[in-house]
């Protein structure tokens, strides 16, 4: 099953070198490197999983992270922080994301996040169908 | 009014069990032959004691002695039965409460933020364009404008702290379908604890984990279950002194998974244990606490089916218990409330 998959980081070597990691797994990813970018490519189209830094230069990730869960509910998203700050973990939950992961990420750690969370936006998906 | 925390029922009833002894019907039935026995014992001596005094009066004071003991007995095993079956109904009928007044509130708040929000829009766009004009007057005048564009400084943060705030109602009042996960609690829970763990440590408060290796998956809503914990968790934190100490445990109880999170901090005065599930209930100061947290919490446990209850006692601390079916939807079969 491919997962569409959007990394939003304005580290541009952190960026690459995760991609260069989906790459190996055969799992292209799409990248973005601010909040604005991410949103416009979310705009334009669908992506059942979002990794995003909650710490970036302009449109916070937090701020980000609220327009996603409005205007595309059903996408999942992953936060990203570079240190354990509980605050900025605490309100990313608070408004909806699926989980978060420690920076330097653990990229087996990072792939069955992704995993688990693109499981729940199917079954959310089916679900709401379902329902009307 | 008792909270239906504290009144929660004795530790390894299950909620069917507090149901069925919460409700006559089912309470009745079970035991009728108890209750038969309850009230036929007494009268039955009570004429044995009658019989026996035609034959010896000394026999029937002996027994009519006997028979009180056995009545007095019988009347008070009653008696605890009816009031723990009311304790456990008042417990039920509670939460019960709890979650209808925060679907109001919910609802409510949920207006009231989109009212505002409209406005306080307005607001700021007009403090954006005031500052922007102050800035250009002020290259000409000079600093006669820093005491004006001060203030509209001021007006843009307060305006970012009403939009907060809106979006926090909004948060609070969104519904949540749960969307049920076979879930590591485990590990879940060792995951919210490495968000608190720094944070603690700067405090020097330890946090330890309790968690047996064999702990059974859970059916759940993986991120409304990581919310909760890490609520629980945040306010223990904030709870506790330096050097103090929080355990995060979980245990398999039958059919429910329990999690408690325990800390040994301020504790919660008894006039407030009604309270603190309430929104905006809080006690820290402004900027620091909304008050969301547990009326959020409470939502949450209750959209999956499960129960919340704190037990805590002034200066020894506070636990907060939660209860989940491990599979909420055979819960739903088995007839459990809706
Ligand atoms: N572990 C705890 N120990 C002591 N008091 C607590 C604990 N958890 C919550 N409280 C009390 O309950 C209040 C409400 O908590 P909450 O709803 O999370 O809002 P907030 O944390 O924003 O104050 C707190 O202000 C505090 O007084
Ligand atoms: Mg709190």
């Amino acid at each position: 099953m491919d997962i569409k998959i959007l990394l939003v980081d304005d580290e541009s070597d952190f960026v690459e070198t995760m991609a260069k990691r989906f790459g190996i797994r055969k799992m292209p990813i799409d990248t973005a490197r601010s909040g604005q970018e991410a949103l416009e490519l979310l705009a334009a189209q669908d992506y059942d999983v979002v990794i995003l830094d909650v710490r970036m230069p302009g449109m916070d990730g937090l701020e980000t992270l609220r327009e996603i869960r409005e205007k595309n509910p059903l996408t999942e998203v992953i936060m990203l922080t570079g240190h354990a700050s509980l605050e900025a973990g605490m309100q990313g939950m608070n408004l909806g994301a699926y989980d978060y992961i420690l920076k330097p990420a653990d990229f087996d750690e990072l792939l069955d996040k992704v995993r688990t969370a693109f499981e729940r936006k199917e079954l959310n998906a089916k679900s709401r169908k379902q329902g009307g | 009014m008792p909270s239906p925390a504290s009144r929660e029922a004795e530790p390894g009833t299950n909620a069917p069990g507090i149901l069925a002894r919460a409700t006559g019907a089912r309470v009745w039935r079970d035991h009728s032959l108890l209750l038969w026995a309850h009230f036929l014992v007494p009268p039955v001596l009570a004429a044995l004691v009658v019989a026996a005094a035609l034959a010896s009066p000394e026999l029937a004071g002996i027994l009519a002695g006997a028979v009180l003991a056995i009545a007095a007995v019988s009347a008070r095993s009653l008696l605890t039965r009816l009031s723990k079956a009311e304790e456990a109904g008042l417990a039920l009928n509670n939460q019960l409460i709890q979650s209808q007044k925060l679907a109001a509130i919910g609802e409510l708040s949920a207006g009231l933020a989109h009212e505002i929000n409209n406005p306080i829009a307005i607001i700021a766009q007009e403090a954006e364009w005031a500052a922007h004009l102050v800035g250009e007057a002020g290259q000409r005048t000079g600093e006669a404008f820093d005491e004006v564009k001060d203030s509209l400084r001021e007006i843009r943060a307060q305006v970012d702290r009403c939009k907060n705030i809106t979006h926090k109602l909004l948060d609070f009042a969104r519904k949540r379908e749960p969307v049920l996960q076979e879930i590591d609690v485990a590990r879940l829970i060792d995951d919210m604890a490495r968000l608190v763990d720094k944070e603690a440590s700067y405090k020097n408060v330890t946090l330890v984990r309790t968690l047996p290796p064999d702990l059974p998956k859970l059916r759940t809503d993986a991120p409304l279950l990581r919310q909760v914990v890490l609520n629980l968790m945040t306010n223990a934190l904030h709870a506790v002194d330096t050097g103090g100490r929080i355990e995060a445990s979980a245990r398999a109880d039958g059919e429910v998974l329990e999690i408690a999170i325990r800390d040994n901090g301020c504790g919660i005065p008894p006039e407030n244990i009604d309270k603190i599930f309430n929104p905006f209930f809080t006690t820290k100061p402004p900027g620091q606490g909304t008050g969301l947290g547990l009326s959020m919490c409470h939502n949450l446990v209750d959209g999956m089916k499960g129960q919340i209850c704190v037990e805590s006692a002034v200066g020894r601390g506070a636990t907060f218990t939660v209860r989940l079916p491990r599979n909420p939807e055979q819960n739903l079969a088995d007839g459990g409330r809706t």
